[in-house]
Order: C-alpha cells, then structure tokens, then sequence
C-alpha cells in the first residue's frame, strides 16, 4: 500500500511517502505564498525520492495544516492536531503528550493509546511560543536558529524575558544586548521563557508521560533541555525529524482509512 | 446569508438582523414611533415598551474595523463596545430617540460615558441613562432593581409625557412573554435528529426580535415555525453541537463552526437560550417587581452575576441533555475576563458531573477574523468526537 501526507504550515511544506507500513521519503520546503504550489513542490520531491513516477503511484493522500484545504491532490483534509498526535504515537507509541512548535502556533496535545486526540489546546492569536518569536529574538541577537538552539549556547544564568508579546520581547532582548549582557545568558533566558508558556499549556492539558516534541521548533535543543527541566521530566526523542510529525500522520491516518 | 429555508418571514429576518437600520424599523418610525437603543439583555424591554418605545438591542452590525472608536476605548477594552461606538461615531444610529445603557459589564457601561461626550450629538438621541444592574441574584438585589426600574420608568415617563400605568407594563410583559414562547417554540424544533433549522439561522431569527417591533415578530416567528414544519431537516452532520457564551449576534460565526460539520442544535447565549427560556411571571401583583425578579435571577444570569454559576452550569447540562447534544463550544469575547472564568469552569463541571460530552473554548473578537484558526480548532474538535 502507497499513501502519502502533505502538511502545510504556515512556514514550512512537508511531504512524505509510505509504502507497506514505512515512511520511504520525506521533503521539506519553504512555504511559497500558495499552499497549492508548496505542496505539489514538496510531494513530487518525496514522491522523486522514493522512486516513484508518478502521483498516481499513490493509493491516498491526506492534507494536513493551515493549507489542508487547498493541497489539490488530496482527497481529504484531517487537522493537523490529530495528525500531529497520529504521527508522533506512531512513531513512538509511549507517547501520551505532544507539544507542537509550529512557524505561528504550538498546540499542546494529550493523545490516547490509540494515537487519537483526547484534548488539545492551543496559543491564541500571539506569537509568543512559537516559530515567529524565535526568528525575531535570533534577528535581535544576529546568532540564526541555530545560535538559540545550540546547548553550548544556553548560559547558566539565564535573565528573565517578560513580555509575551514578541515585539516587546525584542525590544526588552535588545535592552538586554545594549546594556552588555552575556549573549548566552540571554538565549537561556529566551528559550526559559518559551518554555514556561509551553509549560504551562502542558499543565493545563494535564502532563501525562511520554512527552514528545513536534514541529519545526522541536528542533531548538536548548528549548526542549529548558522545557523539559520546568516539567521535571524527559523528553522522548522520536525516531524520525519531529518537524515530519504532521505528514507522518496524515500517511498513517491515509494507510488506516484504506485499511478499513 | 445563504439559506435552503423557503420563508418570507425569514427571509425578513434575515434583513432585520443583517443591518442596524431595517425596514421594519422605518415602517414603525414612519407611524410616528419612536425607537429606544439598550444594550444586553438586562435592561427590562417591557418598561421601554410601555414607555411607547419599541426596544432595539444595541450592536455593531456591520462595522469592520474601530477606526474612530479607538481614540476612547483602551487596548484593553473587548471589541465589541469599539465597534458599536464605530457605528455610532459614523451615525448609524440616527434611527434612536434613546439610549438606555447598563453596567453589564464594565466594557459595555463604557459606552454611556463615551456616547454622552461624542455620539450623542451625531445620532441625535434626546434622551440617555445607564442602570445600575446589581452583582448578585438574591432578595435584596431583586429590591434594589425593582427601584432601577422605577427609576427608568419615572425618567421615561418624563422625556416622552407618557403615563407608564401597571396595566401598560403588564401588556408589554404578556407581548413580550408571547415572543419568547415562540422563541421557545423554534428551539423545540432543533431537538429533531434532522432540525430543519441550523445554529446560524436560528441565531438570524433571534437577533431580528430585538430590531423590530414584537407584534410583528410574532407573527413573523409563527408563519416561519409553520413554514418549517414541512422543510427538509439537515442531515449529514458530523455532530450535535452546543454554543455557550456572552454576545454573539453574527450568524456567519456560527457559520464557520457548521461548516466543519458542527451543526448548533442549541446554546447558552444572550442572543440566544438565556433571553427566552423563561418568561416572567404574569401573575404578581406588582409587575415592577416581577421583572426585578425576571431580570435578577428567574431567568438564566450572566456570568457577570456572583454566585450564579452553578444555577448556570445546570442550565447547560440540562439543555446538553434535552438536545441530545454531542459537544460544547464555549465563545467568548477576546478581554472578557468573566466568560473566560466561566469556561474554565464549565469543563471540569462537565468532567465532575459525567456529562460524557466534550468542551472546547474560543476566542474570538466581535467583528469575524481568524477563520483559519477557528476552523483548525473546530475541525480537531469534531475530530476528537470521531475517535
């Protein structure tokens, strides 16, 4: 069996291919202004890659994400809540609590045994914990996302960053810079203050173990060492890239409804 | 609106509840009557009534953005206030002889400040007050309203020379009692495993109650109710899905929401349930002192109101149960501290009480936006309800 999932996020597109049960390829693009185009661009990489020739080669496809609705060769669309939750319990099914770091939002999921969404919450229309925050406070201290994510980076004595709002939050950052403070002091203190809103999403949903991180912003080390000491827990490192969770999901839930 | 309900009387309403300003309103102006603005649904409709005034409840119809309304409203403030004050700083309230404000909450008690230095004038209202609706539901509340009352009935009586006798008030409270009946009515209807009316259509009809004169309505509310008797019900829902919050008047909110699949067979909402529910009581002596009763704790309160959550929390449950309901949205207004607290509660209420059905809170902000994130949230909602 051949399925596929297509998620499009606000920042990034991602594709992967299944065949009998395992993820064969995967592509990951920058969001172009049209979710149609991001898709079809990221799918015909996946599908190039797993040495397929055509899109037809696919039994079913999901869309997943901001752009579900418009990915032109899925025959259906599932939220991207519950492909997050389906792909990160397929890949580790221990998990029991996602937190997705998307480009504009992060989402906090409890997930059942079964992989299904038993409750979710969400940011609200705010920057604060999500992609968007970390690409303004790493063009205030010039260091990239990868200077914020590098645990070699994350200062013992992190300052307190206050302002949720991620334009003052800048400005309070660039405070910080003027004011000659140690730059890796600050990167704590930047991810320490993501981490605390995640956290408290997490405690809202009701913490259950395994946790796993998901989303393009699971990939800031120093986010995830920070999260996961506020929650005194351990993070579940999944198998395969996190930021692949949603289309990983929406493969699984393709590769399940053919079952059926 | 896009609509499959073949009514004229619907189609009505969809007019009245789609603009501030209607054709029903310039037929009554047109005779010589005369329309008297309140907001919420607290400030007793049955003295305006008898005043001679046909009630119209304050909103923003049709604003899209709170350009001038800004400049006296702080960033804090809930947005529906700023674009009522929009409206009226552009003077689409011209049709009002009063306006009747009450601190419902302290957003909304706001307006009256602002509406005396800067829209009074534009809209040309001759007449302006604010009530002051008690914090609590108890005996000595419904006392201190029930002289409220007669305080906006002396004033009343006053600027318009009118005699507001008991007998006056009385017939405004049978009027009025008439329409929630068949509001009532409409939502006995929904309870069908294929309701022939949808959440946002009912929400159309509900609103145009508070925009025309009640005569009217009711007769309007009984031709469509017997239209729909013979309609095709809606099929092919995901789920049952009830609406609980504070002001919501847009029916393309509700929209969005049955787009997903959700259709709104019920809700808990001031332009909604908690408005008709209950009647008032036409058998007390006093009927100044049955609508201090009415408004201070027979009808289901506000979350504004101390100590009333529970009496609230089992108004939800029960219609939950009676409308065989298979999930709960609460909507809130962004900046409205008490439906937040409120929705917090109600999903471990439902939790404690083993409801069995599923919460999911929104905000929103009183003008449509964001339907993506709406649309996200209600798609994995339903979702979860699949599984």
């Amino acid at each position: 069996m051949i399925v596929g999932g297509c998620d499009i996020g606000s920042t990034t597109g991602k594709a992967v291919v299944m065949i009998d049960g395992d993820i064969v390829s995967s592509h990951i693009i920058k969001s172009t202004t049209s979710p149609g185009k991001t898709a079809r661009i990221a799918m015909d990489e996946a599908i190039k890659e797993a040495g397929l020739s055509t899109i037809d080669d696919l039994e079913k496809i999901i869309g997943t994400g901001y752009g579900r609705l418009q990915v032109p060769f899925a025959e259906e669309n599932i939220s991207e809540i519950s492909c997050h939750a389906k792909g990160a319990h397929w890949m580790e099914p221990s998990i029991r609590t996602v937190v997705d770091i998307g480009g504009q939002d992060c989402k906090v999921i409890s997930v059942s045994g079964k992989g299904t969404v038993n409750e979710f919450t969400m940011n609200d229309r705010c920057a604060a914990g999500t992609g968007k925050f970390f690409e303004a406070m790493a063009r205030a201290l010039d260091c990239g996302l990868g200077g914020l994510s590098s645990l070699d980076n994350q200062g013992k004595e992190p300052h307190a960053i206050s302002n949720q709002c991620s334009v003052f939050a800048e400005s309070e950052v660039v405070t910080l810079v003027n004011e000659g403070n140690d730059l890796k002091n600050i990167i704590a203190g930047i991810n320490n203050s993501v981490a605390a809103r995640l956290s408290s999403m997490v405690r809202r949903v009701g913490l259950v173990e395994d946790l796993a991180l998901t989303g393009g912003c699971s990939k800031n080390d120093g986010l995830a060492k920070s999260l996961a000491e506020k929650l005194e827990v351990s993070v579940k490192r999944l198998p395969l890239d996190p930021q692949l969770a949603g289309a990983i999901g929406a493969a699984v839930l393709a590769s399940e409804k053919l079952s059926k | 609106m896009e609509t499959k309900i073949q009514s004229e009387a619907f189609q009505t309403f969809i007019d009245v509840s789609g603009s501030l300003m209607n054709y029903e309103i310039q037929t009554w102006l047109d005779k010589g009557g005369k329309v008297a603005g309140h907001f919420c649904s607290t400030v007793p409709e049955e003295i305006i009534m008898a005043a001679g005034y046909m009630p119209f409840r304050m909103r923003g119809t049709g604003s899209t953005d709170t350009e001038l309304a800004d400049a006296y409203f702080s960033p804090i403030n809930c947005s529906f206030p700023r674009h009522v004050m929009n409206q009226a700083l552009k003077g689409e309230f011209k049709f009002l002889d009063a306006l009747l404000c009450i601190n419902a909450c302290d957003h909304v008690r706001r307006i009256y400040d602002n509406w005396v230095r800067y829209a009074k004038d534009i809209n040309e209202t001759t007449f302006e007050t604010v009530m002051s609706l008690p914090r609590k539901c108890g005996e000595r509340q419904v006392d201190w309203y029930y002289d409220e009352i007669n305080i906006l009935r002396d004033q009343l009586a006053k600027h318009t020379g009118v005699e507001i006798t008991d007998d006056k008030i009385r017939e405004a409270i049978k009027l009025n009692n008439q329409a929630r009946s068949v509001q009532k009515e409409l939502y006995e209807l929904r309870k069908a495993d294929n309701p022939p009316i949808t959440g946002a259509e009912t929400l159309v009809a509900i609103v145009a109650g508070t925009a025309m004169p009640k005569e009217r309505y009711i007769e309007l509310m009984r031709q469509l109710i017997d239209d729909l008797k013979d309609a095709e019900g809606n099929t092919g829902y995901k789920a049952r899905i009830m609406i609980v919050g504070g002001e919501l008047d847009d029916p393309e909110y509700v929209n969005v929401i049955e787009d997903q699949g959700g259709l709104v067979v019920t809700d808990s909402n001031c332009f909604g349930s908690r408005l008709f529910w209950v009647n008032v009581d036409e058998e007390v002596k006093d009927p100044v002192r049955a609508l201090a009763r009415y408004y201070i704790y027979e009808r289901p309160t506000c979350p504004r109101t101390y100590g009333s959550q529970p009496e609230r929390m089992k108004f939800t449950r029960d219609l939950a149960k009676e409308f065989n309901v298979d999930g709960i949205i609460g909507e809130r207004l962004l900046y409205c501290d008490s439906w937040l607290v409120e929705h917090y509660m109600t999903k471990f209420d439902l939790k404690e009480h083993n409801v069995g059905v599923p919460f999911l809170a929104l905000d929103r902000e009183y003008v449509l936006s964001g339907k993506g994130q709406i649309k996200t949230r209600v798609q994995a909602f339903l979702e979860t309800m699949e599984s």
